[in-house]
């Protein structure tokens, strides 16, 4: 009875003693309880909007099918494993939240390359960072993965607190989350999506939800043309890709395709083409979307791109040279350029993207973390569409 | 127009000489053409498609006319023209506030200067022009990320007047008669400008001897190192004019302004018959290769070829036609191209 007794209260003691918390010391606690207070709500980006909007996506996440890619293309489940990557991920070797406060930690930011979206992206994690006093360093291996490699190896050799990592190749990230994961550092990584094995290494994943964004833009973008085009049988299309390869390229033209299907099943594609050599070059843009306008003509009544600069320059300079000012145009934004032209009235809609954003929910996912509050797998920037009727409230632009 | 010697000896490269990069052209022209009668494709015999192939081909075109004094010179290329248009598309955006025209004339400057340290490291110095001009191509890139912070900069955002912004916007879209743009107007003055320096001029004469081999240009008492200085110095000069140009298209100033120009001006130069070994070619017949791959460009889009094909049929072609003029050269004892 006696042993018992005691048994009973030793196994009660490490239940305590394992309980978060209770190993902490007053110092610890404090740090916590001043983490807590840190209020990053109110922050805001260069565009004066909040740094950390909540995401407005209300979708449940879909019961993955059995083979994806055994559906059509204009199925959306088709996509399902870039769409919805993240959510189905195993867990492995992650470590625990100290839940000891954010305030103080070091963190190592590793970016993809140099880049004005990476500037702004970069400010707006530094924002996060700084509100929560945090030892906030940059790597930038501009955009050479064997560079990115070694900047791994150096940020754990500095053994951070966390590393935020923008992986640059989706399947090289799988060595690197792992490697990261093994050295028993927290990592989380973000904006751009990595093969799904790298994120069981990784607390989460924060970013765009790119399919999302041109679903949503697909809709206005369908309901426009309707709207010019009252009770045409057929809508034709045409979409100016992104660079091959990367989530963007499927995301933003494979997304509105798929919604497209089923919302307004008269939207016809008619192209789909990324141009090159130079994706974002206005002049390489021109001239396609120039050829297209010959080819079909006043068939064409949409065209969707995956950049609101460059490549929207150059379909407005195509469109203006051949008189056209009946043609739909919508593009992923929002830079200057494309704002620009949302006010002229000239580009229909861009999404909202937001650089700073980008980076400040990253780092804000990692101060809660160390927080010791319960993450998702998987958060999105809040979802906009920009039109003229807003378009002002997002000036300055962020780059 | 191509220099008669230039595809010399095999029976596809005597065809191609005889009837010049134009009869190529023409070629294109009737496959066209004959693809419209069958109903194929539609809209391709159109003053408006006409004019969209030479809308697209006037900014390789530019490049490439300055690009080929340096081919010409048996100095293959100049891989620095990417960053030199992005670079003084940055300086003239950054300087619209003190005017239009101080703006640009700084802007030519700096690429004039591009130039001169270019030539004088490969003509002077001895330098190997691919591995200097890369070199030069990544120093810049680092140099405008300094200077910018890795931002772009837009024209109207730089406490420029309005009338500075209207008239850079217009170096791209101004338009005479709603038909010809003004970068077309400039490819054409710089066409028949250079072809008069490279054919009448006694820089030309050196120049070509010089690319045909530069010994003997040496003991004939040229200042090779001088000639090889002005073809970079002219090469900056239309990269730095064709930069401005894509500036004011893109409305920002941006690093990555001048990507891919530098292989595509190339690619120009070649199938406009000039060898890479110099010596050969005109700049009449660089005209034509930028209006090629315009031409080839717009028939496999009407065709419907994916633009991942198109690239491959770019290099093919490219391949080809390089393949063809080393066959030529080495006929000739020249096995350097």
């Amino acid at each position: 009875m006696k042993r018992a007794a005691i048994l009973a209260v030793a196994l009660a003691l490490v239940a305590l003693v394992a309980m978060p918390g209770f190993s902490q010391t007053a110092a610890q606690k404090a740090n916590l309880a001043a983490s807590l207070k840190v209020d990053t709500s109110v922050l805001k980006s260069a565009d004066n909007q909040l740094l950390l909007a909540p995401s407005t996506d209300n979708r449940k996440v879909p019961t993955r099918p059995a083979d994806p890619s055994a559906l059509p293309e204009t199925d959306p489940l088709h996509w399902y494993d870039m769409e919805w990557a993240g959510w189905n991920v195993t867990p492995t070797n992650l470590p625990k939240s100290p839940a000891d406060g954010a305030i103080g930690k070091k963190i190592i930011f590793i970016v993809h390359g140099s880049h004005p979206w990476t500037t702004a992206c970069t400010s707006g994690a530094k924002k996060v960072a700084d509100a929560y006093k945090m030892s906030f360093k940059v790597l930038d291996p501009n955009w050479v993965k064997d560079v990115q490699d070694q900047m791994i190896d150096q940020a754990i050799n500095e053994k951070p607190d966390m590393i935020l990592l923008i992986p640059l190749d989706a399947k090289g990230a799988v060595q690197q989350a792992r490697k990261i994961n093994q050295a028993g550092i927290p990592l989380h990584m973000f904006n751009t999506l990595p093969d799904a094995a790298a994120l069981n290494y990784s607390l989460g994943w924060t970013g765009p939800d790119d399919f999302g964004q041109f679903r949503l833009l697909a809709k206005a973008w369908a309901d426009q043309m309707r709207k010019q085009n009252p009770g045409a049988k057929t809508l034709g299309v045409a979409y100016v890709q992104h660079a091959p390869g990367g989530s963007p390229y499927f995301a933003r033209s494979f997304g509105p395709i798929s919604e497209l299907a089923t919302y307004a099943p008269e939207v016809k594609t008619l192209e789909k083409a990324s141009p090159t050599p130079a994706t974002f070059d206005a002049n390489t843009t021109m001239q396609l979307v120039s050829d297209w306008l010959t080819k079909y003509g006043k068939d064409l009544k949409g065209i969707c791109a995956s950049d609101d600069s460059a490549q929207s320059l150059g379909i407005f300079q195509a469109l203006e040279k051949a008189g056209r000012t009946d043609v739909v145009v919508v593009a992923a934004g929002n830079s200057k350029q494309g704002m620009d032209l949302v006010k002229e009235g000239k580009l229909f809609g861009i999404t909202y993207q937001t650089a700073e954003g980008d980076g400040a929910l990253a780092v804000k996912y990692a101060a809660d973390w160390f927080n010791g509050k319960a993450m998702p797998l998987r958060q999105n920037l809040a979802q906009h569409i920009i039109t003229k009727a807003d378009v002002d409230k997002f000036y300055p632009p962020q780059w | 127009m191509a220099d008669d010697r230039s595809l010399g000896s095999s029976s596809v490269g005597r065809l191609v000489s005889a009837a010049g990069v134009y009869g190529i052209a023409a070629l294109f022209l009737a496959v066209g053409a004959l693809l419209q009668a069958t109903g194929i494709i539609r809209g391709f015999l159109t003053i408006q498609n006409m004019l969209n192939i030479v809308d697209a081909a006037a900014l390789v075109g530019i490049v490439a006319v300055g690009m080929a004094f340096v081919t010409y010179s048996g100095h293959f290329a100049d891989m620095s023209v990417p960053t030199t248009m992005g670079f003084t598309g940055y300086v003239c955006i950054e300087l619209l506030r003190y005017g239009f025209i101080p703006a640009v004339i700084v802007a030519l400057a700096i690429g004039l200067l591009i130039g001169l340290m270019n030539g004088f490291v490969v003509g002077k110095l001895k330098a190997n022009p691919i591995i200097w001009t890369l070199a030069v191509n990544y120093v810049t890139m680092g140099v405008i990320r300094l200077i910018w912070v890795n931002k772009q900069i837009y024209p109207d955002m730089r406490g420029s007047g309005q009338k500075a912004v209207e008239l850079f916007d217009n170096i791209y879209r101004l338009r005479f008669f709603n038909l010809i743009g003004l970068p077309v107007v400039m490819l054409l003055v710089l066409v028949v400008a250079g072809q008069f320096v490279m054919t009448k001029t006694s820089f030309g004469v050196k120049l070509k001897l010089t690319g045909s081999s530069l010994r003997a240009a040496k003991f004939s008492g040229i200042s090779v190192e001088r000639v090889i200085t002005t073809a970079f110095v002219l090469t900056a000069l239309t990269a730095t004019i064709a930069g401005l140009a894509v500036t004011s298209l893109s409305r920002v100033g941006a690093w990555y302004n001048g990507a891919g120009y530098d292989f595509k001006a190339v690619t120009a130069i070649v199938i406009g018959g000039m060898t890479l070994a110099g010596g050969r070619g005109s700049i009449l017949g660089v005209l034509g290769g930028s209006l090629i791959i315009g031409l080839l460009n717009n028939v496999l889009t009407l065709l419907g070829v994916g633009t991942f094909s198109q690239d491959m049929i770019r290099g093919a072609i490219f391949i080809v036609v390089v393949g063809i003029n080393a066959k030529s050269l080495r006929s000739l004892g020249r096995d350097d191209a």
